[in-house]
């Protein structure tokens, strides 16, 4: 597990605990738990960037490229799908939907570390 | 927000009485419940597309169960997210193959683990993925009662 996975597993986790605060308290999504699913997409294009920069350099990747690359862009699709899907109804509900991509993302996030080395 | 939120309720009570006029279930819970749907069609799609271009001669039955779960959550994230009597009967149905799927793959991936020894998203019930695959079918039974269209029309 490098650097990358702990940011996304901090970020990933806050994001999710702001969330489903949220949802429990009956809140509609917000500016806050908006801007916390951000803050994951933000660690996912900062693992992306990096990953870029290490191949870019030399590095290789222990398992099948292509698995990690898709990994990561589906985990990159996911925040913006699951915001999208949260303001096309504001309620409660959709304060969960938006806590389930940091936990998800997390999951991701160890699996192409898992990939990588 | 509070008066959003008020709104709101308002809103789900009026479709509880009146009994939605426009026979849906994406509101509410129902949108977590078709989020998580799409998660797993998603990684059930991947995984089974990755076994099967990459090994299928492996364990041909084992990916071939993956590519049917990976159906299987894909019809019912569509079905849901639909309105109508008609998406209702497909989500019903494919809720039901699907918990019919993860309790008999569950059950046959404990017993005889000669024969499934390669991983599906619903070997041993659902382990691999916290058992929100035993989950999921059960809450979306529950959904689906709730939602269900009325008797008549």
């Amino acid at each position: 597990m490098d650097a990358y996975f702990y940011i996304i597993l901090v970020v990933g986790l806050l994001s999710t605990i702001i969330c489903a605060v949220a949802g429990i308290l009956k809140k509609a999504p917000n500016d806050t738990t908006i801007l916390s699913v951000a803050a994951v997409e933000l660690s996912l294009l900062v693992y992306l960037v990096g990953s870029i920069v290490r191949v870019a350099s030399g590095e290789q990747i222990a398992g099948e490229p292509w698995e990690f690359w898709g990994y990561l862009l589906t985990a990159l699709i996911l925040p913006i799908g699951a915001v999208y899907w949260s303001i096309l109804e504001r309620t409660r509900w959709s304060n969960f939907v938006l806590a389930a991509v940091g936990v998800t993302a997390l999951v991701m996030a160890a699996r192409m570390n898992q990939i990588w080395y | 927000m509070e008066e959003a939120e008020n709104v709101s309720a308002k809103s789900s009570q009026a479709a509880e009485t009146a009994q939605a006029p426009t026979d849906t279930r994406n509101t509410g819970p129902g949108r977590l419940l078709i989020a998580v749907y799409a998660i797993f069609a998603i990684s059930a799609t991947a995984r089974a597309g990755y076994q099967i271009l990459t090994k299928f001669s492996e364990a041909p039955l084992a990916y071939l169960l993956s590519a049917f779960a990976a159906v299987v959550y894909v019809v019912a994230t569509v079905s849901l997210a639909k309105p109508g009597r008609t998406a209702f009967k497909i989500s019903l149905v494919a809720v039901l193959v699907e918990l019919v799927g993860v309790l008999v793959v569950g059950a046959l991936s404990v017993f005889d683990a000669v024969n499934f020894p390669h991983e599906t998203v619903w070997s041993l019930f659902g382990r691999g993925y916290g058992f929100i695959p035993l989950l999921l079918p059960i809450l979306g039974l529950i959904w689906l009662y709730r939602r269900r269209p009325a008797a008549s029309v």
